[in-house]
């Protein structure tokens, strides 16, 4: 048979065309012209983050030669007395007694991100597994616009329902108790419930929605037979979400968490309404005021337009600058992270 | 000894399906074939599915395509018009000519021999809108200087499917059931005037009843049209086709290819085929 | 053992009820919080007046204003740029955009508002603008756009290409007569999300938009847009009642918004996922 074969193998011509001419002929005139139009949109994203990015680091080129390590090693920042004689520093002029140190911001940034994060994966996770496992189908419709609800909500009115009705019922009832404990950093003058404690949690509420609607989405696509393995084997249904479920959606989980910090991390204007504003200090208690980076921004800008040497807005674009850098090497870290996390996947053969 | 051989003769003679394709049969060598393939090669990436296929397709004939999973039928079938161009990471290496000219020719647009070359899918797939959209879509997109309304009546005649739903033009194809919706797929294909038609497996997802209007359906077309079809089942392929053409997985080289092993009218296959695994195959001793 | 066993499903239940109600208390508590502060200015004036008299006319038809700028530039570009990465792009190239429009989405909103300033409004004297703070709003929903976009149409079934390929029909027609009408749904969905965002963000805008007493005008340069957000947050910090008032109305208003584009985005979702089922028969 095979030397039939080979018989048959003639010299006939073999025009093998190349992946590239093969693509080139699937398409007609308006099919190109349309694909370069698309290609130019596609671009778009790519080119405004480019912008961002070149003009960030452009702008905070002067405060970071101005600065030099002196904004990561600083508590104070103020943009100093613009009616005293001008100071100069490394070719750079900044009114006098101007300071830009980035590290109470920093810290404030990643405590109230990080308890934030802390507070709000397990209710988001615990809430959209009773969501899909045990609420019926027309509920869990209703029940969700609770979640888009929340998750649309301007984070101005975050900020507004903060400050007046809940910051002051913590306060009043949450705060008290756990002051009288007495544990160091968990004490402290809890005042109308400005600061850390309030501000973190009222940071969890806005990233509850991102968190727990990806859960959501995620638990409802483990397969049933998963499920019905593990029912099958007499598993209650709280042992089911344990060893199936939750392997089944830890990935997902974790890039989910990653969503919500990063949205934590860069939360402007709630915090700046809540944080009650401390500068130039770390929070000395889980009750204290204190200040993130992006608030900072907020809230200087204005008054750092008024500075003759214009350093002052080069420092907040430092300050922006180490925001994005925090921002964007979470996000690198959370792709690691469900990358190792994916790497041992296939989690259902071991629950059942 | 020699009785028992008979018996084995009868019996693999019992299994073998009845050949009662409708028309008169088709001479053994074929003048004027549509499609002529030499040499045809083709890789998935660095897989190779297919080697050597060399087979001619006769015009207005219907040709089936046999033979067990993974033997490569429905990527040959795919590679008739090019649709496995659509695949990133395919490589075809050989030649196939449709009418006289090779169709792997970079000079030639996929989209116009595909417009030459209809197709039926194994699952019926029509699109998200109206029965009457769905014929008259790809006859308006290409141009087509015709009364739309007397095309879609013509299609639906054509694919049997007129007197069902005149009505309701105007209803979602999806409101149709499936042996519906897949005559409606063949209306759709005939509504651009191709020359050639090729179904892959068009009656795998659909019941006995709705299996037989399809074959009908095949043989009726015959007429007009040039109709290559993939099917797994053999009583299938004995019914309606003119030739067959038997692929098989090959593992002789050390790795796992579809070659074809032998094609011939289908009375020839199906009463005496040449090849051991032929006779194999279609008297159901493995695949 | 048993017993055990049953004790930790009802635990496991019951703190899971607990944390369902920790998420639906929030929205409830704000949604009364902010109907309680607002109900002295809920009135007629508060829609017939701008902001020079009781009202917030001017900073509502300033929203829709951006809400309707935003709708044209990201959604046009998003939606281009989603079309291109599920449909066009291939290999790399595909691969880097995409990332790349990821890591845009995670582009904090004040870095945004920031830039936005120091180039649009300053460098390239625009002024505190329409144009400005439309272009800030739309960096920052168009990456939500795109993926929701591109999302979309990967779910659109390949026996789709294949069938309308089959048929001869050229990309550009399969794309527009098929792919993007199958897909519509869920791409407009995710449009009506993005304008949700975009009604309640106020950092981007904080020093794009500026704002003004007066009801916005049609121009792009050099006229400042009053919005919602920015009464909500200036009226706040403004002493007496009835600036709090008038923060929680505009406020309020903008939650009616919310819920009007998240009621009409579950229609629309609804219709999409129907779509979807009725194609895997």
């Amino acid at each position: 048979m095979a030397s039939v074969l080979e018989e048959r193998r003639e010299p006939a011509v073999a025009p093998s065309l190349s992946a590239r001419s093969r693509r080139r002929s699937e398409l007609t005139g308006p099919d190109r012209a349309l694909g370069a139009a698309l290609t130019v949109a596609g671009l778009i994203p790519t080119l405004a983050l480019a912008f961002l990015a070149y003009q960030m680091v452009k702008e905070a080129y002067p405060a970071i030669i101005f600065n030099g390590w002196h904004f990561f090693t600083s508590k104070t920042f103020t943009i100093g007395n613009l009616y005293a004689p001008i100071q100069h520093k490394r070719g750079y002029a900044a009114p006098h007694g101007a300071s830009y140190g980035v590290l109470p911001l920093l810290v404030g940034t990643l405590l109230s991100s990080v308890f934030a994060l802390i507070l709000a994966v397990p209710v988001s996770v615990a809430g959209a597994i009773l969501l899909v496992e045990k609420l019926p189908q027309r509920i869990q419709g209703t029940l969700g616009i609770f979640l888009e609800l929340l998750a649309g909500i301007p984070s101005v009115v975050f900020g507004l329902w903060g400050v007046y009705t809940f910051g002051p019922l913590l306060s009043r009832t949450v705060y008290k108790w756990v002051d009288s404990l007495g544990i160091p950093w968990l004490s402290g003058h809890t005042g109308a419930g400005e600061g850390l404690a309030t501000a973190s949690v009222v940071l969890a509420v806005m990233i509850i929605p991102i968190i727990a609607s990806i859960t959501r989405e995620l638990v409802r696509s483990v397969p049933t037979v998963a499920k019905e393995g593990a029912v099958a084997l007499g598993l209650t249904p709280s042992e089911t979400v344990r060893y199936v479920t939750i392997p089944y959606v830890r990935t997902g989980i974790i890039a989910a968490a990653v969503l919500g910090w990063a949205r934590a991390l860069g939360e402007t204007i709630a915090v700046l309404i809540i944080s009650g504003n401390a500068l130039n200090i770390y929070p000395h208690s889980i009750f204290a005021p204190f200040s993130t980076m992006a608030a900072t921004i907020a809230a200087f800008l204005d008054s750092a337009l008024t500075d003759p040497t214009g350093m002052a807005v080069h420092a907040l674009a430092q300050v922006g600058l180490v925001l994005l850098a925090v921002t964007i090497l979470t996000n690198f870290g959370g792709r690691l992270l469900t990358r190792r996390f994916a790497d041992q996947a296939l989690p259902v053969g071991r629950g059942v | 000894m020699s009785e028992q051989t008979t018996s084995a003769v009868t019996e693999s003679q019992a299994r073998r399906p009845e050949v009662t394709t409708v028309g008169p049969p088709v001479p053994a060598e074929m003048e004027n074939p549509v499609f002529v393939v030499e040499n045809l090669d083709f890789y998935y990436g660095s897989h190779q599915a297919l080697r050597g296929v060399n087979m001619k397709i006769g015009r207005n004939e219907i040709t089936a395509l046999i033979g067990p999973s993974g033997c490569g039928k429905t990527t040959f079938l795919r590679c008739l018009n090019r649709l496995n161009d659509l695949i990133a990471g395919t490589r075809v290496r050989g030649r196939i000519d449709f009418a006289g000219k090779p169709i792997y020719d970079p000079s030639l647009a996929a989209i116009e021999l595909r417009r030459r070359i209809g197709m039926v899918f194994q699952k019926p797939n029509p699109f998200p809108k109206s029965i009457y959209d769905n014929i008259a879509i790809a006859p308006k997109v290409n141009g087509m200087k015709v009364n739309m309304d007397d095309l879609v009546e013509e299609c639906l005649t054509r694919a049997a499917l007129w007197d069902e739903v005149k009505g309701k033009l105007k209803a979602s194809a999806f409101s149709l059931s499936g042996g519906q919706q897949q005559r409606l797929c063949i209306a759709r294909a005939i509504a651009v005037k191709p020359e050639v038609i090729l179904m892959d497996e068009p009656a795998s997802a659909l019941d006995p009843l709705a299996t037989i209007r399809i074959e009908d359906l095949m043989s009726e077309l015959k007429k007009d049209y040039t109709i290559v079809v993939v099917t797994h089942n053999m009583q299938q392929a004995a019914r309606v086709s003119d030739r067959t053409a038997f692929f098989n997985v090959d593992d002789s080289q050390g790795v796992r290819t579809g070659v074809l092993v032998e094609m011939g009218t289908t009375h020839q296959i199906f009463t005496s085929p040449t090849d051991q695994r032929t006779d194999d195959y279609i008297t159901g001793r493995f695949g | 053992m048993r017993t055990r066993r049953a004790v930790t499903d009802r635990l496991f239940w019951g703190f899971c009820f607990l944390a369902f109600a920790l998420i639906a208390a929030p929205s409830v508590s704000m949604l009364i919080s902010v109907a309680h502060q607002a109900a002295p200015a809920v009135g007629w004036s508060l829609f017939s007046q701008t902001t020079k008299g009781i009202g917030i006319q001017n900073a509502i038809l300033g929203t829709l204003l951006l809400l309707l700028g935003v709708l044209i530039v990201a959604g046009t570009i998003g939606v281009a740029a989603g079309v291109y990465l599920a449909e066009f792009a291939s290999g790399r190239s595909e691969k880097v955009l995409r990332f790349f429009s990821e890591v845009l989405a995670g582009m904090p909103s004040i870095v945004i508002g920031y830039i936005g300033y120091i180039t649009l409004v300053v460098q390239f004297h625009w002024g505190y603008s329409l144009l400005a703070a439309v272009i800030a709003l739309s960096v920052l929903v168009m990456p939500y756009i795109v993926k929701t976009t591109e999302v979309a149409l990967r779910q659109v079934p390949s026996v789709l290409r294949e069938g309308a390929a089959g048929l001869g029909m050229p990309r550009y027609s399969t794309l527009g007569r098929i792919l993007v009408p199958t897909a519509l749904p869920a791409i407009t969905s995710g449009l009506i999300v993005a304008l949700a965002i975009s009604t309640g963000e106020l950092a981007p805008l904080l020093f794009t938009a500026g704002f003004s007493d007066h009801n916005p005008r049609l121009q792009l340069f050099h006229q400042q847009v009053p919005y919602l957000t920015n009464v909500i947050f200036t009226d706040l910090a403004l002493p007496g009642k009835r600036p709090h008032a008038t923060s929680a109305a505009a406020a309020l208003v903008s939650l009616v918004i919310l819920i009007v584009l998240i009621v009409a985005g579950r229609i629309v979702a609804g219709r999409a996922r129907r779509n979807t089922a009725r194609m895997s028969l």
